[in-house]
């Protein structure tokens, strides 16, 4: 579903690169969840691979189509949620979505079709002809998911998509994850959240500065409940490890 | 204490960048110089103004027109600041949750709003004042009296503004989005007020080339003489400073004064904070707008949202749709006066030429908006790259939108040109193609330099706040091919004119050598502009990070 070969990205002005000899693959109906620290590569390796960024080398194919050769066939395959949520606020709604569809090419039965299952999934059946500037913050990030998903590509990606959101729409948006890979699909998110990725996932991807650090089966038995101290053990540093110390002890006393 | 604070934000906030940058006297420096130079200018205008006016007898009757003309025009600016500062402006929201209360913010900016009246007061009725005594020949005591007259010229549009504030934001908040409704609005008001300036300019025009007569007929003389009795009560602004009937201008204008500040108290009182909360609440609102779910092609898909994108903004549909709207009035005007000029001062033969030159000036500043094509995606800039369509169809699609305006503008140009007989069919349609060859042309670079470096420096309501160095540029690329153009065919024609032989051949210089030399700038600008456009494209696109 997705195939990323030893991929090197360094920005225009900076002399390390951020990411260095990356190595993904992704099957399909998995969740494949994307960890690391701040500032690890890992909204950039996002950004390769959604054709937003040029990068160094490597190669990155989507439903077999090179990001770089054949970037039109592959996007179309991809649908991509960013981590501001960004849409064109002067659109409503559904203007939005449909100006999404009609550049993938969805034909009308099924885009009416799925913009009322979604719509109706993410409760926004009242703002969809709204001004989107008028949207909340989470109502901006169900669109823009609505807007990914509406050509139901093989390949769904999610940058930080959990950020800022309540409870239940949080919940809305994995159902939808875990639906979307109960169709056949492939879910590549990117997140700080362990508990969340522990539950929802199939395999993670940790990256540290850049490189890969593992990629864990969760379905192996032990995996799960050791993600966050495999992950800790991994990513922290020096400094981590004091702060953390220092915070433990400050607890001891409270408690004593 | 917080009152000083808070005025030092809202002057700091206005003359924000200056402060930072290390050249920033020198900015300074350059303001001040530039505003003299205005002031100096409006003071020689002046000067031509009153003299015209004095050869017909009617000096008087037009300080009173020109003070009413400032009045309104301050009202109207006093309005649309009193809005802006007091009720729409971001930082309101922001104050709000600092430990200051609403008196202090209120008065903060009710101070920083007087500062700016008087400035612009100041700056612009001054030199007509100086240039009125210089005409009559006034002495020391009109001089001594200008300071008062600024001052209510000052006062009462301030207070006015803030009695009607709120009805006009109350008006303007419920057409804020007709947007059609706005640019015809617009369109008709810019044109008018050009037309208007036109007529004047013309008229100073030709008082300049022969001042020994009136330009103005009698019946005209006797109009502007009724008029100028029933302009109250700005016609007492001017009787302050002649010293005319003092005793009914001081109390009336003493009275004005009274009235509009026991009014603004009130107004303030009572409206102020509720109109603020609600305004707070109204600025984010947004429309609702009912559509099916409809499949279109993608080069359509892309122009609708594109339109949708410029049409749904004020600031960019100002900027395009009206200036657009408003060309051939402005092109049939300037033409009238320029041709007229050039015909007096060397000969008909330029009339072309100054034609050409007129449009290609008018078509700079409405292709300049292309300069913007990258910047205005802003935030949703990550959209054109992750969208499975190829960069090349996606800027292709603005670029044919700029195109059918400026198709439409200028087609609509040249028919007024030809109907009003100041243009044969035939040169029309040459003109016609010129001035679209050099417009495509100049859209091209304009999009390329927005391209090369794009501006993703947006306002809270995604829209390019400041216009960026490639405006500038496209603007300043315009205005040099407009001039090369336009003095290429003045000159070429007027030698053809003259029967030019040119040097060491026999060959005689003729009118269709002017057309074929023209042409062929404009394609070589074309062609040039086509391969600067296309030249690793796509490369330098992907370069883009944002």
């Amino acid at each position: 579903m997705l195939e990323i070969s030893h991929l090197y990205k360094k920005y225009m002005n900076s002399e390390r690169f951020s990411v260095e000899d990356l190595n993904l693959s992704l099957k399909p109906g998995e969740i494949f969840g994307f960890l690391g620290q701040n500032g690890a590569g890992k909204s950039t390796t996002i950004k390769c691979l959604t054709g937003i960024y040029p990068f160094n080398s490597g190669s990155i194919t989507i439903c077999g189509h090179d990001i770089q050769k054949d970037p039109i066939n592959a996007k179309l395959n991809m649908g991509y949620v960013p981590d501001n949520h960004s849409v064109y606020e002067k659109l409503t709604g559904r203007e939005y979505v449909n100006y999404t569809a009609d550049l993938y090419k969805v034909s009308k039965r099924d885009r009416n079709e799925r913009f009322e299952k979604y719509v109706n999934q993410f409760k926004l059946m009242k703002a969809v002809d709204n001004q989107i500037k008028s949207y909340s913050h989470g109502m901006k990030q169900k669109i823009c998911i609505i807007a990914a998903l509406i050509h139901n590509p093989k390949l769904w990606v999610l940058d930080e998509p959990m950020m800022g959101l309540d409870h239940q729409s949080m919940v809305e948006i994995l159902k939808r994850m875990d639906d979307h890979c109960a169709e056949g699909n492939t879910v590549f998110f990117s997140s700080h959240n362990l508990d969340l990725v522990s539950k929802i996932c199939d395999r993670v991807a940790i990256i540290k500065d850049g490189r890969l650090q593992t990629v864990i089966d969760l379905h192996v038995k032990g995996n799960k409940e050791t993600l966050e101290t495999t992950f800790c053990k991994i990513t922290a540093t020096e400094q981590d490890i004091i702060n953390e110390a220092s915070t433990l002890s400050r607890n001891i006393v409270l408690h004593d | 204490m917080n009152i000083k604070t808070l005025l030092k934000l809202e002057l700091k906030n206005r003359m924000k960048g200056n402060s930072q940058s290390k050249y920033s006297w020198l900015k300074s420096i350059f303001t001040v110089v530039l505003v003299a130079v205005a002031v100096y200018g409006l003071y020689l205008v002046a000067e031509i103004f009153f003299e015209m006016f004095d050869k017909a007898g009617i000096a008087y009757e037009a300080l009173v027109i020109l003070y009413t003309v400032f009045f309104l025009f301050m009202c109207f600016i006093g309005t649309s600041s009193t809005i802006k500062v007091l009720y729409y402006k971001g930082d309101n929201e922001i104050l709000m949750r600092y430990p200051v209360s609403g008196t202090e913010v209120f008065v903060s900016k009710t101070l920083f709003l007087i500062i700016t009246q008087f400035a612009v007061t100041a700056v612009i009725i001054t030199p007509f004042l100086f240039g009125y005594a210089k005409t009559m020949e006034l002495g020391e005591e009109f001089y001594k009296m200008i300071p008062v007259s600024v001052l209510f010229m000052m006062f009462i549009p301030f207070l006015l503004s803030n009695i009607l504030a709120i009805p006009i934001m109350h008006v303007t908040n419920r057409i804020r989005n007709k947007f059609g409704l706005i640019i015809v609005g617009l369109a008709i008001l810019v044109t008018l007020m050009f037309a208007v300036y036109m007529l004047l300019f013309n008229k100073m025009v030709t008082f300049m080339n022969d001042s020994e007569f009136s330009v103005f007929s009698d019946g005209f003389v006797q109009i502007i003489k009724d008029v100028a009795t029933y302009l109250i009560p700005t016609k007492y602004f001017a009787d302050v400073l002649i010293g005319h009937e003092l005793y009914i201008a001081y109390p009336v204008l003493i009275g004005i004064t009274g009235i509009s500040l026991v009014g603004t108290i009130l107004v303030i009182a009572k409206l102020y904070p509720k109109t603020l909360l609600n305004n707070i609440e109204v600025e984010g609102s947004a429309f609702k707008h009912k559509t099916k779910n409809r499949r279109r092609p993608i080069f359509v898909a892309l122009l609708h949202k594109e339109f949708l994108q410029v049409f749904r903004s004020v600031n960019y549909s100002f900027q395009y749709f009206v200036l657009a709207c408003a060309m051939p009035v402005m092109v049939y005007f300037c033409n009238n006066i320029t041709m007229q000029l050039g015909k007096d001062q060397i000969g008909e033969q330029i009339a072309l030429g100054m034609t050409l030159l007129v449009m290609l000036i008018f078509a700079t500043v409405i292709t300049s908006f292309s300069a913007t094509s990258v910047s205005r995606e802003g935030d949703n800039f990550y959209h054109t790259k992750v969208a499975p369509v190829s960069i090349t169809k996606q800027l292709f699609v603005k670029f044919f939108m700029y195109l059918l305006v400026s198709v439409i503008a200028n087609g609509i140009c040249v028919g007024v040109l030809i109907f009003t007989k100041q243009v044969m069919v035939g040169v029309g349609l040459w003109l016609f193609v010129i001035v679209e060859a050099l417009s495509i042309g100049l859209t091209l670079t304009s999009m390329r330099f927005d391209i090369k470096r794009p501006y993703f420096n947006l306002s809270g309501e995604g829209e390019v706040v400041n216009n960026n160095a490639s405006t500038t540029l496209s603007v300043a690329l315009g205005f040099i091919v407009a001039i090369v153009e336009g003095v290429l065919c003045m000159f070429l024609s007027y030698l053809a004119h003259d029967g030019f032989i040119v040097p060491g051949t026999e060959y005689i210089l003729t009118e269709k050598m002017m057309y074929l030399v023209c042409s062929g700038f404009a394609i070589i600008f074309l062609v040039c502009s086509i391969f600067n456009y296309c030249f690793k494209l796509r490369k330098t696109y992907d370069k883009i990070a944002k």
